[in-house]
């Protein structure tokens, strides 16, 4: 049911000269129907439609009446534009807009335009439209082995704005352009781009800090399992920022069916940028956390140097090898030790640090110390083999 | 629906004097004549709930004591405002007294001596609240993003309970001084007006609608059956103000608000500038359209006044996108007009702090007004002291990727509190004491990054508050 209503009122009748023979005029209304709509949704916030219609004038001054019933329209963003004639049509009306009125108490205005002879205008009205609003999700399948996954998205359109839209040109900023009816209270979701063999990298981590304790009391830390992708071209995406949105994924598993295996919210993620996806918890990576050494080391009076060292007691349980990423805040360490100063931490890794390759410096920043620990796959006979990394920091001009 | 009437009053049945020597004005029963209004000018200030009206009359006169009524019934007129002059026949007119009775309220009678008989015209003015003007703004950005379509509009709202039919119509821009607000002047508050009912609402509008066709017409000197241009706007110097003058007469009725145009669509030369200034606009890096209100740019003919700004852009696929809406303050001529856009997803811009390090530090020896440096070598490890100065490094790594496909000007300003030393290799200058400003160029494609170091003073060591900067190219 159509809401927007526009409305050119022309004089038949000959021009009267006195308001008081206002009640005599004869006036005939008509109503334009849009010939062309689009929804621009390439604004974070906010929905832009678009429509044409064709509108006829008498030469003179027309009143061209826009309203609107029980949608979200903002009035202050109504444009109205006279589009020119194509290319090598004679240009037959001159069209200006003279005012626009806007009555009280009424979801309505109108517009006084002059046009230099009789005949039909293109127009082209856009206003900001509430209610009818965007989000983005995705389906993520794996293959079996988790190396590559079919990434597709869909933009969701929702229109609660009161308003339906016959077949009407929908574009998200970027990505192709749909043309789609859109009904009164109607959710549709579309398929924007499917983006095959995109390489997965799966990573386990732990960090204290962030992602907590799976068993407080025996300190075994929790090891989330995410899948990495990278938003470029050698990654077989990077055509465009990928929008926030929830990634459902799934697997293929093997007997031509696929499992749903945990689903995240995907941030927005810039081109070249990582979206790193929570899958679930890997609980065959067992990783046992404890302060093997707290040693304060006077400098001269309030003035302290300390010795931390944090030892990783790690199990890996799969039947194969894996990376873990370990993560740890040294300011949470100073503060798990001492207490807080409110001081940031000078700080510098020590000798008795075990982690092969050191430091992971395009990841660790002033508080943060990120190591990579490789693992083997368990025994043949289900054992585990135990690997012990320690974590050396020094923590300077401390009081 | 007219409301405010001025009336001369005839005395034709039990005289009953009130109050004056030169005559008598009936209390109960009164003929009155109602002249119209022959012209009437409405100047209407932003910055203020304030119109000055002026609007001009023709009266006939007898020689001595004429009484005038003028009422304003549901209107919102000061009535201390409300002054009558003579502009023809001065020198044979005066006005004797002002009444305003206490039982009639929105009504006061002027006592006018004439010397002569015959036909007067007068001037009344008053100051009226409900009527209000707004500026805005449309402007589109080629899909080059460089130019900009700018138009400019004002929109003039009748909420004062008053038609005004044919006015000539001046806006101030500028904020003018008020010690007192005139709605409260005004015998009924605004929302009063708004409650005088649905009826006499729709009566207004139709009536409105019936003045707007044919006032227009008449006042173009045009029929409805012409092509009529649109109305010009005379821009003017005014004291501290701007007057806008819009052509012809308006016909804004009661209720009912009109936009007109006041900038002529021009295109704007535009600069595209990133800046980072947590202070204006957060801890993000926004994208800036920047113009300048000048005639070197198209503009520049009159200050632009305070409104909203709509900006909206070709996005080369026959339709705009929009950008962002946003209020500006009043800018001078000549000055730069500043639109945020927001973040642009397409530049991606990260602060990392990559290290953190101490060092001069001094103690301060307990018991004694004694301080130690720790790294000069002279201070035994168990002395006695506490911590009573030192200096904090942080090293920084502004990390930008433009992907936008373009180059970019980049500027970044950041706040430093307190006793400060910025190194740096970037040419960075002081904003301000504590404001350090770096600004950059980074291509399509490029990610660069931008270093630098902050040594912040603490303690005893603190003996300023501002920023020094230190160039380690």
């Amino acid at each position: 049911m159509q809401r927007l209503i526009l409305v050119t009122l022309a004089v038949l009748t000959a021009c009267f000269a006195t308001p008081e023979t206002a009640s005599a005029r004869i006036k005939l209304i008509t109503l334009p129907v849009r010939e062309r709509v689009e929804i621009q949704l390439d604004n974070a916030t906010a929905t832009l439609v678009e429509e044409e219609r064709i509108v006829p004038l008498v030469k003179g001054v027309n009143q061209v009446d826009f309203s609107w019933a029980n949608t979200q329209i903002d009035p202050n963003t109504i444009l109205f534009r006279v589009l020119p004639r194509p290319d090598g049509e004679v240009e037959a009306l001159e069209v200006k807009v003279l005012s626009v009125s806007y009555p009280p108490n009424e979801n309505a205005l109108v517009w006084q335009v002059a046009a230099s002879g009789s005949g039909s205008a293109r127009v082209r009205i856009s206003y900001l439209l509430g209610n009818l609003t965007k989000s983005f999700t995705y389906r993520a399948v794996a293959d079996h082995d988790e190396s590559t996954l079919v990434l597709s998205q869909y933009i969701r359109l929702q229109n609660f704005a009161n308003e339906a839209f016959g077949s009407t040109g929908l574009w998200a900023g970027f990505g192709p352009r749909f043309l789609k009816a859109v009904g009164i209270n109607e959710t549709k979701q579309i398929l924007m781009e499917k983006h095959e063999n995109v390489p997965v990298r799966k990573t386990y981590t732990v960090d204290a800090t962030e992602f907590g304790y799976l068993d407080r009391p025996k300190n075994k830390l929790t090891v989330p399992m995410h899948y990495v992708l990278k938003n470029d071209k050698a990654n077989k995406l990077g055509q465009a920022p990928l929008q926030f949105g929830k990634v459902r994924i799934f697997q293929e598993d093997g007997r031509g069916s696929t499992a749903f295996i945990g689903e995240d919210w995907g941030k927005f993620t810039p081109l070249d940028d990582e979206m790193r996806l929570y899958v679930g918890t890997a609980q065959d990576v067992v990783v046992v956390r404890t302060i093997d050494k707290n040693e304060q080391k006077r400098i001269v009076g309030s003035l302290y140097n300390r010795e931390v060292i944090v030892k990783f007691e790690i199990e890996n349980f799969k039947d194969r090898a894996i990376t873990l990423d370990i993560a740890e805040s040294v300011r949470a360490i100073r503060n798990e030790v001492v207490g807080d100063t409110g001081r940031d931490v000078e700080w510098e890794l020590g000798p008795a640090t075990t982690f092969a390759g050191g430091l992971d410096k395009s990841q660790s920043t002033f508080d943060k110390v990120v190591l990579h620990a490789d693992l083997d796959a368990r025994g043949a006979d289900g054992t585990a083999k135990k690997v012990i990394h320690k974590l050396h920091i020094i923590i300077k001009n401390e009081w | 629906m007219r409301r405010m009437t001025l009336c001369q009053l005839f005395v034709i049945g039990l005289a009953i004097a009130v109050g004056s020597a030169t005559g008598t004005r009936a209390e109960n029963v009164d003929l009155s004549t109602v002249p119209d209004r022959n012209t009437v000018q409405l100047t209407i200030y932003n910055s203020e709930d304030l119109t000055l009206v002026r609007e001009t009359r023709k009266i006939s006169l007898k020689r001595g004591i004429n009484p005038l009524q003028f009422s304003w019934a549901n209107t919102l007129i000061d009535p201390t405002s409300v002054e009558l002059k003579f502009l023809t026949h001065r020198d044979e007119l005066e006005v004797l007294d002002t009444t305003f009775p206490h039982a009639k309220p929105q009504l006061l009678y002027w006592n006018v001596e004439s010397e002569f008989d015959g036909e007067a015209t007068i001037e009344i003015t008053y100051f009226t609240s409900g009527i209000r003007w707004s500026a805005d703004y449309v402007l589109v950005a080629d899909q080059d993003e460089t130019k900009i379509a700018f138009e400019g509009f004002v929109r003039v709202f009748n909420d004062s309970g008053e038609e005004y039919e044919d006015a000539q119509v001046r806006l101030v821009v500028g904020e003018i001084n008020l010690v007192e607000r005139i709605a409260q002047l005004a015998s009924i508050g605004t929302k009063d007006v708004a409650d005088l009912g649905k009826a006499a609402t729709v009566r207004w509008k139709k009536e409105a609608v019936k003045y707007s066709m044919f006032a227009d017409a008449d006042s173009s000197g045009a029929g409805l059956g012409e092509m009529r241009e649109e109305k010009g706007i005379i821009k003017e110097g005014l004291s501290e103000y701007f007057l806008f003058t819009i052509d012809g007469t308006e016909t804004i009725a009661n209720g009912w608000s009109k936009r007109m145009r006041s900038v002529k669509p021009v295109d704007v030369p535009l600069k595209i500038q990133y800046r980072y200034r947590e202070v204006e606009y957060g801890s993000q890096l926004v994208r800036m359209y920047l113009m300048r209100n000048d005639v070197g740019s198209n503009l520049g003919t009159s200050p632009l006044p305070d409104g909203i700004v709509r900006v909206f852009r070709d996005n080369g696929r026959d339709g705009l996108s929009f950008l962002a809406s946003q209020s500006i303050n009043y800018i001078p001529i000549g000055d730069e007009i500043e639109l945020n856009l927001g973040v642009d997803s397409e530049v991606v811009f990260e602060l990392v702090k990559g290290r953190v390090w101490r060092d001069h530090i001094w103690i301060k020896v307990d018991g004694a007004d004694v301080f130690r440096r720790v790294d000069d070598g002279n201070i035994a490890v168990d002395v006695r002291g506490s911590v009573a100065g030192w200096d904090e490094h942080a090293y920084y790594i502004q990390h930008v990727r433009n992907f936008s496909g373009k180059p970019i000007e980049l500027e970044i300003r950041r706040l430093l509190p307190g006793h400060v030393v910025f190194r740096n290799g970037l040419g960075a200058v002081l904003h301000d004491y504590q404001t350090v400003q770096v600004t950059a160029k980074v291509t399509a494609g490029q990610r660069a990054q931008i270093r630098y170091e902050v040594v912040q003073h603490m303690g005893r060591n603190e003996k300023q508050a501002n920023v020094k900067l230190v160039d380690i190219r």
